[in-house]
């Protein structure tokens, strides 16, 4: 393994586009949302008060949603590729499941080799793609019919669009901490925030599966 | 140093996964864009039918402006503007606007001076 020499480009340039839009939408959608929720004031000030915040999040809401509406348009082929290593569930995962993926230091065992995305990285997809999908449909009715809709719909929406913020901001800050902080799995930071490209040795231990394709394909 | 890439092209399953996904996200936007569609109709239907429910009641009112109203007009001769229909009389301006909100402590005041003199 450790003869494997060279790069692997894992993710392309348009994909680390679409990552930092929704990233950097994420946080201002976030930071304005936790302000409305828990009327911060200090936050407020940053945008310059509570009717600017609320415009920076509804219009931040806009790019979060044109963000992957537009990549998924532009990129077809690379959005049905993740679609399908995330939807495809084998026995490695659910055995790297078991030990996840020897993250947690009192789980051992063998871990099976992995696709392009492992087992947790799949959920993760999943919990992003859904959780996207209900602040989208939950949210533009709260700011295009809220005059409109029944007061108990708009409530269920509010209530659905805040359980959804604080999974997905706890969803986000354990994605950042394992892509960011974990000493076994920033060496991938570069691939998604930078330059795209992860060491093929890396690839050939973490996604061995999707390594071996590649190999194969070249 | 080699560099590894992805091959161009997907296969038939990706194809279906992606355009499944594709789909299954545009039926439910559309089911959800169709329920907010039906709900503002709904809302500008009963608008309507408030806005005619309100100008039918009206037609039917015998007395239709405040300023024919005969006992409005009689209030006026006995005793905002004694002899003579007067709107914004003086008694009529006093008695009939009010005040509110941070004016009101000088309405009361202003009352009770009158009681006074009254008295």
């Amino acid at each position: 393994m450790s003869e494997i020499k060279g790069k692997v480009l894992k993710h392309d340039s348009q994909t680390r586009i679409m990552h930092w839009i929704h990233l950097i939408s994420f946080l201002l959608l976030g930071l304005t949302g936790i302000a409305f929720y828990w009327d911060i004031g200090i936050i407020y000030k940053i945008f310059g008060g509570p009717a600017n915040a609320s415009l920076v999040h509804r219009w931040t809401a806009v790019v979060f949603t044109a963000g992957p509406a537009i990549y998924i348009l532009l990129n077809f082929e690379r959005f049905s590729k993740f679609i399908d290593t995330i939807s495809s569930f084998t026995k490695d995962d659910f055995n790297w499941l078991k030990t996840m993926g020897g993250y947690v230091p009192f789980l051992k065992g063998d871990i099976p080799p992995q696709d392009k995305y492992n087992a947790g990285q799949k959920m993760l997809g999943w919990l992003v793609i859904l959780g996207c999908i209900l602040f989208i449909l939950t949210g533009f009715p709260m700011w295009i019919w809220r005059h409109e809709v029944p007061a108990v719909f708009l409530n269920i929406c509010y209530t659905i669009h805040f359980w959804d913020a604080i999974i997905m901001i706890l969803a986000v800050a354990g994605h950042f901490f394992l892509a960011a902080i974990h000493p076994k799995s920033r060496v991938e930071f570069s691939s998604m925030m930078i330059d795209g490209y992860v060491d093929a040795e890396f690839s050939a231990h973490h996604n061995e599966k999707w390594f071996n394709k590649l190999q194969q394909s070249q | 140093m080699g560099i590894f890439r992805e091959k161009d092209g997907i296969t038939r399953r990706q194809f279906f996964k992606g355009a499944g996904m594709i789909a299954v996200t545009a039926v439910l936007a559309g089911v959800f864009a169709k329920f907010g569609i039906d709900v503002f109709a709904a809302s500008d239907d009963y608008i309507s039918e408030r806005i005619a429910g309100l100008y039918t009641l009206d037609e039917k009112m015998a007395i239709r402006r405040s300023h024919k109203n005969p006992e409005i007009l009689q209030l006026y001769k006995d005793f905002l503007s004694p002899g003579e229909v007067k709107p914004l009389s003086e008694k009529a301006h006093h008695l009939l606007h009010t005040k509110y909100g941070q004016d009101i402590p000088g309405l009361i005041t202003e009352l009770q001076k009158h009681q006074h003199e009254a008295a």
